[in-house]
């Protein structure tokens, strides 16, 4: 029983931890290297997105979004990774870096392309 | 500190409570079936069991919310695999509540089908918390 007490009360003083503080994911950070903000993209041409990134003290892994849907776990610091063809029209790809709980932790890179008509 | 000191608590009530609700409902009946007041003892056991798998699963939700206000983001295969961890406990927790009000007048083919059931869906909802851990 002591010890449920003992986990419940850090549980409590976790909690009154200032978010501020104990958020602090100043330390990551995402580069999108390629492609390029704003890049016209062939419909036939693949789309690989090659990034860089640093996880600081609170992030695991990233993940990989294709229009805000979560296209693929990145295990990698650097890398390269095929998107394939993608469908005419403006496409968002973001790379967030997210904590062991998989919960986004504030450093992200967002870019927008354009995938050109076939006509 | 407190973020991960925070987590790790979670984290260890929802890996006892996952021990607990395949091993017990497996002692129920191998290796020999115990005797139907230690079986209804089980059955408290697997609920609460249960339950606490329930509530440090949202745990994790709630902790990440508090400290990014975000909740985890689980898409695909790992959302499905959650989908199913909920299911499995949604369902165990009603099995264990009925053994514990109606088993009195349960024959002893359907005490063995209850805890069967019970150690399949604790089975699957460990299997999907592979699949939600690696593919998330």
């Amino acid at each position: 029983m002591r010890i449920s007490y003992v986990l419940a009360a850090s549980l409590v003083l976790g909690c009154y931890v200032p978010v501020s503080f104990a958020a602090d994911a100043s330390d990551a950070s995402v580069v999108i290297s390629s492609p390029p903000e704003g890049a016209k993209i062939s419909p036939k041409g693949d789309v690989n997105v090659d990034y860089e990134v640093s996880l600081g003290k609170k992030g695991d892994h990233t993940h990989l979004y294709l229009d805000s849907n979560e296209a693929v776990t990145l295990r990698g610091l650097k890398g390269s990774h095929s998107l394939g063809t993608l469908s005419p029209g403006q496409h968002e790809i973001c790379i967030k870096v997210v904590n062991k709980a998989h919960t986004p932790i504030g450093a992200q890179k967002c870019i927008n392309v354009s995938v050109e008509s076939t006509t | 500190m407190f973020e991960n000191l925070n987590y790790a608590i979670v984290q260890l009530v929802h890996n006892f409570g996952a021990a607990a609700v395949v091993g017990v409902a497996i002692f129920a009946l191998y290796p020999a079936a115990q005797p139907v007041p230690i079986q209804r003892r089980f059955a408290w056991l697997v609920g609460i069991a249960w339950a606490a798998q329930a509530l440090s699963g949202m745990g994790f939700g709630i902790v990440s919310y508090y400290y990014y206000e975000k909740l985890p983001d689980l898409h695909g295969i790992a959302f499905a695999a959650l989908l199913i961890k909920i299911t499995c406990a949604v369902g165990s927790l009603g099995i264990a509540v009925m053994y514990l009000r109606r088993a009195a007048g349960w024959t002893v083919k359907q005490r063995r089908a209850a805890w069967k059931l019970l150690i399949a869906l604790g089975v699957t909802a460990l299997t999907a918390a592979a699949f939600l851990r690696w593919f998330a």
